[in-house]
């Protein structure tokens, strides 16, 4: 019997590793997907093929003309018309009494929205479902379950209006551009019809897991129902990545030859220059993104909650998201940096018009927008002190970070090329002024940024240790350390940033690294310390849930609002670097609105694009809030687990 | 008062304003521990406010557009009000005479009330009035300063790919281009006649550059030539870390063959003076007058690689 049981367990454990084993390697899928060598592999194959008929038909062999790929420059057979030339036509561009690209402008970006929203989503419902699976304490483990079934809930509406967005698009695509639309289609039917197939793998899955989540409760069921969960954000993960490449292509087109003729290899147009740069930036853009919108719901259902306990849990659950959406903000500017330098790679003259010309006043808005978003994240935290008792010791450190944050925001944002009129520019002597127009160069910033992101980690360690007193009997070496470790951080940071006044510009490029390994530093090392020094801590109260300031939940408005108008502006400078190029350097927009619009027309429409989607995004989270689940809190206990908050006893 | 000390400058205004609040928090905390007087948080709000629109307006010379200077008095107050309502004490203390003066409970908030809905009003509209009034001013232009350059440019008939030409003219002893050559020789005599290739090239350069011009960049190349201020723009100054060292040297070629005539429509065309110079000097000219400015400033031409 002792036997039959242990046998029993061991196929037990094998059929667990198994299923971690397919699990890891579904989730693993993506990577694979965007490995490189998977296109030579798919290019050599198709000109064996064509030596092969050669070799078998000889001379019989009808004539095929060669072609050679723009970006890779390997030789292809052609296999498509030339890029089509449109003229300012009603067939080439049919239209209405109004600007065709405002309104193709309009449905991308509400689908995109929306789209990055219930693709963020179930990343962390997943991460959520299973923290609540492993966690022990049972009221604990019913919470994060509960939270994880609000945030689904909220993303299966926002999941429909994804799908009639995706259909608003593609019919205005092509009822607007037909020509565009047809020449696109002619090289990615075959990955359109994938995109459609996993689109309603992913309609399933999704169903099933939202449907099935009592059903699914228990026992081996609910692993079951977890791994549902990875199949979802896989399938969805690959269909994002498979409309980037369409995205992408327009900017960085490959697979075709100077005329746009297909080479027959669809890998090539997918795996384009800067298709898994944006693919990186695009998938943590969605995680903040969503982390931000559910942070969003839940201050709005704080701030019309009707009792203690609904406030409690609704304050957990907007800290919890905001959680997520700023561990992902961190690592996003690093890949933002990633993208630039293959844009730079790719095409000069791309790097300049984004950073140094016809856009780079964009880009100071998007500088003021990061600011703002590290500053509210601070904002937040400095609220969320309230309430722990035994935070004061630490309030008073609050106005010497503000300091340090806003100076260094000043530095962040201090324009190279100033707008003044041409009186101030005869006063001033020149466009760069001698004194605050150094701040306005990559070494002053880099130094601002990685100061601003270290203090963000400092404010949320002291968030952390606001209602403990340490009880290990290193505390005090803890302390120094870590004295010692933000002190050498912010030293090597400021004096990198200085001395990269002094170098050349490929040498200071690469002062980066340093600095941000100082930024990481902390964050790692810190945190790790930290941590290590609050395990049997002494607690000073509770944390108790519930008991912050309105303005807290304003900040996750503000943090929220934000991440939307960004999103907007990024997607305009992005979309808008093509200049006059449908597909650039391949097909030319021939369409009366073939220009860049001015700053202030783009500001509006993002403004618009934010505010209709703020709007029927409310829609969205008043039908989440009809017959939401009754939240099980109990007062005092409601805390997320250690690495994200302090202890609650 | 001293002004900013050349090379100093990012720095020493960092100082600066880290020594004003300094004095101010210890000056606020002597006044309150030693003497028992504490200033109420408002007014330590509007002092810092203060304090900070004194400073980039009076302190930094030459005078900030006022552009800048609202940005900047923006983050102020956003910086202000971040740290008094960052506790719950802070913000009810910050409060206190704001709602006293709202509800006017004392005939002084009375009266205070009373002159502020006067005098709020009224400043609201001369501003509004001003805004308004027709400006015989230039207007903006919000020029952009490095437009994206062509990929590739026809100078003499012969066509440089921006990004993979090179100069001829930067050569070590083998007579091969070299990124380092200049490092080594940035101290030599260029009028040194048994200096070598490089330094001859950096020489014949200068020749150009003061022949050509100086008259507008200025014999320390530093934008304020005899001319500079008849133009505006005012010519670029070359010792900025902002401009030669910032562009790769394909880049300023193609500026200096092209001229203001040969901007792009984004770097306002009409608002340079710069001449088209292939119509002048020959296209190794150009190349040496490129070498000369890099030279003489010291800066290295921007790379991507390496």
């Amino acid at each position: 019997m002792k036997r039959l049981f242990e046998g029993r367990m061991r196929n037990k454990q094998l059929l667990s590793w198994l299923a971690v084993g397919v699990l890891v390697g579904a989730l693993l899928l993506p990577l694979v997907i965007s490995i490189p060598l998977l296109a030579e592999e798919f290019e050599d194959a198709a000109l064996e093929q064509a030596a092969f008929a050669e070799e078998t038909l000889g001379e019989d062999v009808p004539a095929q003309e060669i072609g050679y790929d723009v970006h890779y420059g390997d030789e292809g057979i052609v296999q498509g018309p030339p890029a089509p030339v449109t003229s300012d036509n009603e067939n080439d561009y049919p239209r209405y009494n109004f600007e065709s690209r405002v309104i193709i402008w309009v449905a991308n970006q509400q689908h995109l929205y929306y789209g990055s929203f219930v693709l963020a989503v179930p990343i962390f419902v997943m991460i959520i479902e299973f923290i609540g699976m492993v966690t022990k304490d049972r009221a604990m483990a019913q919470k994060y379950d509960t939270l994880a079934y609000d945030f689904i809930k909220i993303s299966i509406t926002a999941y429909s209006i994804t799908a009639i967005l995706g259909g608003v698009l593609v019919f205005t695509f092509m009822i607007l551009y037909p020509a565009f639309w047809t020449y696109m289609t002619k090289i990615f039917h075959p990955a359109m019809h994938i995109y459609v197939l996993l689109f309603l793998a992913e309609s399933g899955t999704l169903y099933i897991y939202y449907y099935g989540w009592d059903a699914m409760r228990e026992g081996l069921l609910k692993w079951v129902h977890l791994s549902m969960a990875v199949f979802l954000n896989v399938f969805g993960t690959v269909l994002m990545m498979l409309a980037n490449s369409w995205a992408t292509f327009m900017m960085s087109p490959a697979g075709v030859d100077a005329e746009g003729q297909y080479l027959g290899n669809i890998w090539l147009a997918v795996h384009n220059h800067l298709w898994n740069p944006v693919n990186i930036h695009r998938i943590l853009g969605n995680m903040v993104f969503g982390g931000g919108i559910v942070a969003a719901y839940a201050a709005y259902r704080f701030l019309s909650a009707k009792n203690d306990e609904e406030r409690a849990h609704y304050d957990w659950m907007g800290y919890v998201a905001m959680f997520i959406a700023v561990a992902f903000l961190i690592p996003l500017p690093f890949a933002g940096y990633y993208l630039m330098r293959e844009v730079y790679a790719y095409r000069q003259q791309m790097g300049i018009t984004l950073m140094g010309g016809l856009l780079a006043w964009l880009f100071i808005i998007q500088a003021v927008l990061i600011g703002a978003l590290f500053l509210t994240t601070n904002y937040y935290l400095w609220q969320g002190m309230e309430r722990m008792r035994g935070a004061e010791r630490y309030q008073k450190y609050i106005k010497y970070m503000t300091f340090v944050l806003i100076v260094c925001f000043l530095v962040w944002l201090t324009p190279h090329t100033m707008v003044m009129t041409p009186t101030e520019l005869k006063e001033m002597g020149g466009q760069q002024h001698p004194v605050v127009g150094n701040y306005g160069v990559m070494s002053a910033k880099n130094g601002a940024v990685n100061i601003i992101i270290t203090t963000t980690v400092l404010s949320f360690l002291l968030y952390q240790r606001c209602n403990k007193i340490p009880t290990v009997p290193w505390a005090r070496y803890g302390n120094i350390a870590l004295w010692a470790l933000f002190s050498v951080a912010f030293v090597n940071i400021i004096w990198l940033a200085i001395y990269g006044y002094y170098i050349p510009a490929n040498v200071r490029v690469g002062l980066s690294v340093p600095q941000v390994v100082s930024t990481l530093s902390c964050l790692f090392i810190g945190m790790t310390i930290n941590l290590f020094m609050m395990r049997g801590a002494k607690p000073t109260g509770p944390v108790e849930w519930g008991k912050i300031s309105v303005r807290s939940q304003y900040a996750l408005f503000m943090l929220a609002t934000s991440f939307t108008w960004m999103m907007g502006l990024m997607g305009y400078i992005r979309s808008s670097v093509r200049l006059h190029w449908h597909v650039n350097e391949i097909m030319r927009d021939n369409s009366p609105w073939a220009f860049t619009h001015t700053i202030g027309f783009a500001a509006n429409m993002i403004s618009f694009n934010v505010l209709f989607f703020w709007v029927t995004l409310l829609f969205v989270f008043w039908l989440g809030s009809l017959g939401t689940k009754k939240a099980v809190v109990e007062k005092g206990r409601a805390a997320p687990v250690a690495a994200l908050a302090p202890s609650t006893n | 008062m001293p002004g900013f000390i050349e090379g100093m400058m990012p720095v020493q205004l960092l100082a600066e304003i880290l020594l004003i609040i300094v004095i101010f928090v210890l000056g606020a905390m002597i006044l309150d521990k030693k003497m028992g007087i504490r200033i109420p948080m408002l007014l330590q709000a509007a002092l810092v406010f203060i304090a900070g629109w004194w400073y980039y307006k009076f302190r930094i010379e030459p005078p900030l557009p006022f552009s800048v200077r609202a940005i900047y008095q923006v983050m102020i107050a956003i910086g202000i009000f971040m740290w008094v309502s960052s506790a719950e004490k802070g913000w009810t203390e910050f409060k206190r005479p704001i709602l006293a003066v709202l509800d006017a409970k004392t005939p002084l908030t009375w009266w205070v009330r009373a002159v502020l809905l006067v005098v709020l009003p009224l400043s609201a509209s001369g501003m509004a009035y001003k805004n308004l009034l027709p400006s015989l001013g230039e207007p903006i232009e919000l020029r952009t300063v490095h437009p994206a350059p062509p990929a590739a440019v026809t100078v003499h008939g012969k066509k440089f790919p921006l990004q993979t030409s090179e100069s001829p003219v930067r050569v070590d002893e083998s007579g091969e281009y070299s990124n380092h050559i200049q490092d080594a020789h940035v101290m030599d005599n260029p009028f040194d006649p048994d200096s070598i290739q490089y330094m001859q090239n950096v020489k014949e350069g200068g020749d150009i550059f003061f022949q050509n011009c100086h008259f507008c960049h200025g014999d320390n190349l530093n934008g304020r030539g005899l001319y500079a201020y008849a133009f505006n723009p005012i010519p670029a100054n070359f010792t900025d870390p902002g401009t030669l060292a910032q562009l790769q040297e394909t880049f300023v070629f193609w500026r200096v063959a092209k001229g203001g005539p040969g901007l792009p429509r984004e770097g306002f065309p009409w608002a340079s003076a710069m001449p088209p110079w292939e119509q002048h000097l020959t296209t190794e000219e150009i190349w040496k007058v490129i070498l000369f400015e890099y030279w003489h400033t010291k800066y290295p031409p921007r790379t991507w690689d390496e």
